[in-house]
């Protein structure tokens, strides 16, 4: 505890006068959303299904199944062939998980994920290829209008995702398929 | 205007055509000019190496030679220098007579910009010239509106240039990154200095133009060192004595 | 002046500037990272408004911190988080060795954070025999070639991909001659991904601590550390006090900044919020000062704690691209680096690693006056004695000749001043460096006072 009430005590005499709280006064970009929306996806490395979304979800997981691709799916009425298990280990093997968003941003292309959503939080990551439904409704203009909405009452773990995981770290070359999902597609319903 | 000239000592002792062409630029404005006696220098090479002590005699010879002067604005042809002369008055002098000094100080381009706005001007001057957007112009009297703000496009240098018919102002790229100078950086700091000389003079010739022309006199003659050094195909005009041969 | 057998930074910059067209290369690669968040920051109307915010907020929480910091460790502690209080480096890593040692941990998988590099943690937990694997792309990189990051966001930019391939070849079997970008990521992907499997623990810096809610946030691109962060039970996150932020508006805020100006993306690919531990796991948050309250005593220096490290200040720096990572003598390189290392730089030459372009400030999301700061330190150095480059020597002769003459007494002897003394004293800095890399100024015949007397004086 020493530690803590040296530092304390120590900040108590710091040199900067009070500052006061400010407010965000920022009136969000409202015009065509879907459309932003789409375009950040895009330029994120993401890819967005916007026409009959959860009929072309489903039609592409089955196609996947069928294939025998490992397909974990947090989505109702959306069928994968693997179910969550309590070790995250357990998923190393996964090639698509498919996962409810809560919100989507249009200014950034990002959608908001929970524990409860991914079902595990290792899901969004681990897989090769994620694949996100959010639907239209929950589409925010910004961040801040995002965090507003963001409630962490009962969330352990939640995670804004833009885009599959990406790198330059080898000479500024962006290379798309770092240590996350190497390929993203939202699906808008 | 009744107008006291700053002429700093790199202009006064090195560069007096400088000084020359500012004094009959604002004379042939209109303007009544004056040159109080007793000027050195700002005090920068000293505070810029931190050495407040070292600079107070010299920064306080330099106030002293304005107080009490009978003027409507005390001009200097040297951005650099009237930021630090700002800066180190206020250090070391709070007198209300020193905050009288303080407030008719003016670099040129805002003068002639802001204070005293200039009209077109009569003769035509054919020929390109490239902007040298110096820092402490740019980023602390905000004579243009620097490439890392995302404010309304400005820019006062180009905008009294742009009064000379048929100059053709361009910019080097990048536009305003620094020329390396940085005063005595420009000895303690020798490699990345010359570096950086070398790559602000490249992009300046590389523009064509037939002149580097800036508001501060210390950048440009950093950058004549380094355009003679490289042969390069440009020299460097201060804005007076464009606009001095354009009136 | 203290002797050190450290090479001081303008001797490191010389060595860096021998290899121009490498110089050029490393310039153009930081200078294309400006580009992208010029680019990013001129597509938001509210820019401007948003630096203003994010410094306010900063401002705000580093006024009122002992308050934000009790009650972002209560929050935590009702989400089952642990919370650990630690003054400085050694006690940091004092408190994450136990943690350790009490899981039994063998290895460990850390994602970036420059504050365990500030504490040297790396090779304090290995001298305890345990395994530290840092899983960014660039960190690993550096890890493998056994050097420290020579850029805070970037920190494998000093190595062009052919001896990225040449180290993974060696390091993790790669093709010899191989150096395509995708093929050498993809590599690493695997390489770590066994890593991630098999590490008993995981440890991530903090991006913002969020004080109303007990959260704190994380920002990668490559999802490394959710990928370590989500696998073993046992995660720990260590943040600097200056982490701090009151609320989500707040962090909304320097959510849509930190990577525009870093890297001119609109977010981060992930900004993960870990507000609990993993069903059955343990979440510890290590809460370090480490000099941080002393900089706090200070007006203007409390104001380098508004820093989210972007890295934009370094990515626009003029000096920085031209000098390299390393010749900074310290772990954090650039204008923030000077403005917080220093004074812990034995060759008192860092802080003159600078023009006092004021390129940084104006690039800083947070508006941290780094210009300003800078001047500061030298002026710091200055008061302690501290000088370099022989300005003990010189810079009191350059005041006194300067200052000293009278009105008349000069207005009459230019010539002779001239003469005698600017080649010794005034000229100093126009010697040396200057003639080497240049051609010396073009002697006029008469200063301007005496062409005034000529002329105009009546």
């Amino acid at each position: 505890m020493s530690s803590k009430s040296d530092i304390l005590a120590a900040l108590g005499s710091g040199a900067l006068k009070p500052h006061p709280l400010p407010q965000v006064e920022i009136a969000p970009r409202l015009d065509d959303l879907v459309g932003q929306f789409e375009a950040s996806v895009k330029a994120v490395g993401g890819t967005l299904i916007r026409d009959n979304a959860l009929a072309a979800l489903q039609q592409q997981v089955a196609s996947l199944v069928a294939d025998g691709q490992q397909v974990i799916s947090q989505v109702a009425d959306v069928r994968g062939n693997r179910a969550t298990p309590e070790d995250p280990h357990a998923l190393r093997d996964i090639n698509y998980a498919v996962i409810q968003g809560e919100l989507a941003v249009a200014e950034n292309g990002a959608v908001w994920v929970t524990e409860q959503g991914a079902g595990i939080r290792i899901a969004p990551f681990i897989c090769e290829n994620l694949l996100l439904v959010v639907r239209a409704e929950q589409l925010v203009a910004n961040m801040h209008e995002a965090l507003k909405r963001v409630n962490l009452e009962n969330v352990g773990y939640g995670t804004f995702i833009s885009g599959p995981s990406k790198t330059a770290d080898i000479e500024q070359a962006l290379v798309i398929g770092a240590h996350g999902a190497c390929t993203l597609t939202v699906y808008l319903l | 205007m009744k107008i006291a000239l700053f002429i700093p000592c790199l202009v006064n002792q090195l560069m007096p055509q400088v000084a020359i062409a500012t004094l009959e630029l604002l004379e042939k404005l209109g303007h009544q000019v004056i040159l109080p006696q007793g000027q050195t220098c700002c005090g920068q090479p000293m505070t810029n190496s931190g050495c407040f002590n070292e600079a107070r005699s010299t920064v306080l010879k330099l106030l002293n030679a304005f107080k009490g002067v009978d003027c409507d604005a005390i001009v200097c042809p040297a951005a650099s220098c009237l930021v630090a002369a700002k800066e180190n008055f206020h250090e070391f002098d709070n007198s209300a007579e020193a905050q009288a000094v303080l407030n008719k100080l003016y670099e040129l381009t805002e003068f002639l910009h802001d204070i005293a706005p200039v009209g077109e001007f009569k003769r035509p001057l054919a020929y390109k010239v490239s902007m040298q957007m110096s820092c402490h112009g740019l980023r602390m009297l905000t004579l243009a509106k620097a490439t890392e703000s995302m404010t309304p496009e400005y820019n006062k240098l180009e905008a009294l240039l742009n009064k000379v018919p048929n100059i053709e102002v361009v910019y080097p790229e990048p536009h305003d990154e620094c020329c390396g100078f940085g005063g005595t950086f420009a000895m303690d700091e020798g490699a990345v200095s010359a570096k950086m000389g070398k790559d602000k003079a490249t992009a300046h010739a590389n523009t064509g133009a037939r002149y580097v022309v800036g508001y501060d006199p210390s950048c440009l003659m950093h950058l004549d060192g380094m355009i003679r050094r490289l042969k390069l195909p440009i020299e460097t005009r201060h804005l007076a004595q464009i606009l001095n041969d354009a009136i | 002046m203290a002797t050190t057998t450290t090479a001081n930074h303008a001797e490191k910059a010389e060595i860096f500037c021998r290899d121009e067209s490498r110089v050029d290369w490393h310039s153009k690669a930081l200078w294309l990272l400006r580009q992208k968040r010029d680019r990013a920051a001129s597509s938001l109307p509210e820019w401007e408004q948003l630096r203003e915010l994010g410094s306010q907020y900063k401002l705000h929480t580093l006024s009122h911190l002992g308050q934000y910091l009790e009650q972002f460790e209560a929050n935590c502690l009702k989400q089952g988080i642990q919370v650990h209080w630690a003054k400085d480096g050694a006690e940091h890593n004092r408190i994450v060795h136990e943690i350790l040692a009490k899981h039994q941990v063998k290895k460990l998988v850390k994602s970036k954070s420059m504050l365990t590099e500030e504490c040297h943690l790396n090779p304090y937990l290995e001298q305890h025999g345990i395994e530290v694997i840092d899983t960014d792309l660039g960190e690993r990189i550096i890890q493998l070639n056994k050097q420290p990051p020579s850029h805070i966001v970037v920190p494998a930019i000093h190595l062009k991909k052919e001896e990225v391939g040449e180290l993974f070849h060696e390091k993790i079997g790669t093709e010899k001659g191989a150096s395509d970008p995708t093929y050498l990521t993809r590599a690493a992907r695997q390489h770590l991904r066994e890593q991630f499997l098999s590490a008993d623990a995981a440890m991530t810096g903090v991006n913002m601590a969020i004080a109303d809610q007990g959260a704190i946030v994380v920002c990668t691109n490559e999802g490394n550390a959710d990928m370590g962060g989500n696998l073993p039970g046992l995660t720990l996150h260590s943040m600097g006090i200056d982490k701090m932020v009151p609320n989500m508006e707040a962090a909304s805020v320097l959510l849509r900044t930190l990577a525009r100006n870093a890297i001119g993306q609109p977010i981060t690919t992930y900004s993960s919020f870990y507000h609990g531990p993993k069903p059955g796991g343990e979440m510890h948050i290590i809460i370090v000062d480490n000099g941080r309250t002393k900089a706090l005593q200070d007006e203007l220096l409390a104001e380098s704690l508004k820093c989210i490290r972007c890295g934009g200040c370094i990515n626009t720096c003029p000096v920085y691209r031209r000098s390299g990572g390393y010749s900074y003598n310290y772990f954090i390189p650039g204008p923030i680096g000077i403005a917080v290392g220093a004074q812990q730089d034995d060759t008192n030459t860092t802080a003159w690693a600078c023009t006092l372009c004021g390129s940084c400030t104006y690039v800083c999301p947070t508006k941290v006056p780094l210009d300003k700061i800078i001047a500061y330190q030298r002026r710091l150095k200055a008061e302690q004695g501290k000088l370099p480059y022989g300005k003990e020597r010189y810079m009191p002769i350059v005041g006194k000749v300067m200052g000293s003459a009278t009105v008349f007494n000069c207005a009459m002897s230019v010539a002779r001043f001239s003469l005698r003394h600017l080649p010794h004293a005034m000229l100093k800095p126009f010697s040396g460096a200057w003639g080497k890399y240049r051609e010396l100024p073009k002697a006029p015949k008469t200063s301007f006072d005496t062409w005034y007397k000529q002329n105009r004086s009546k």
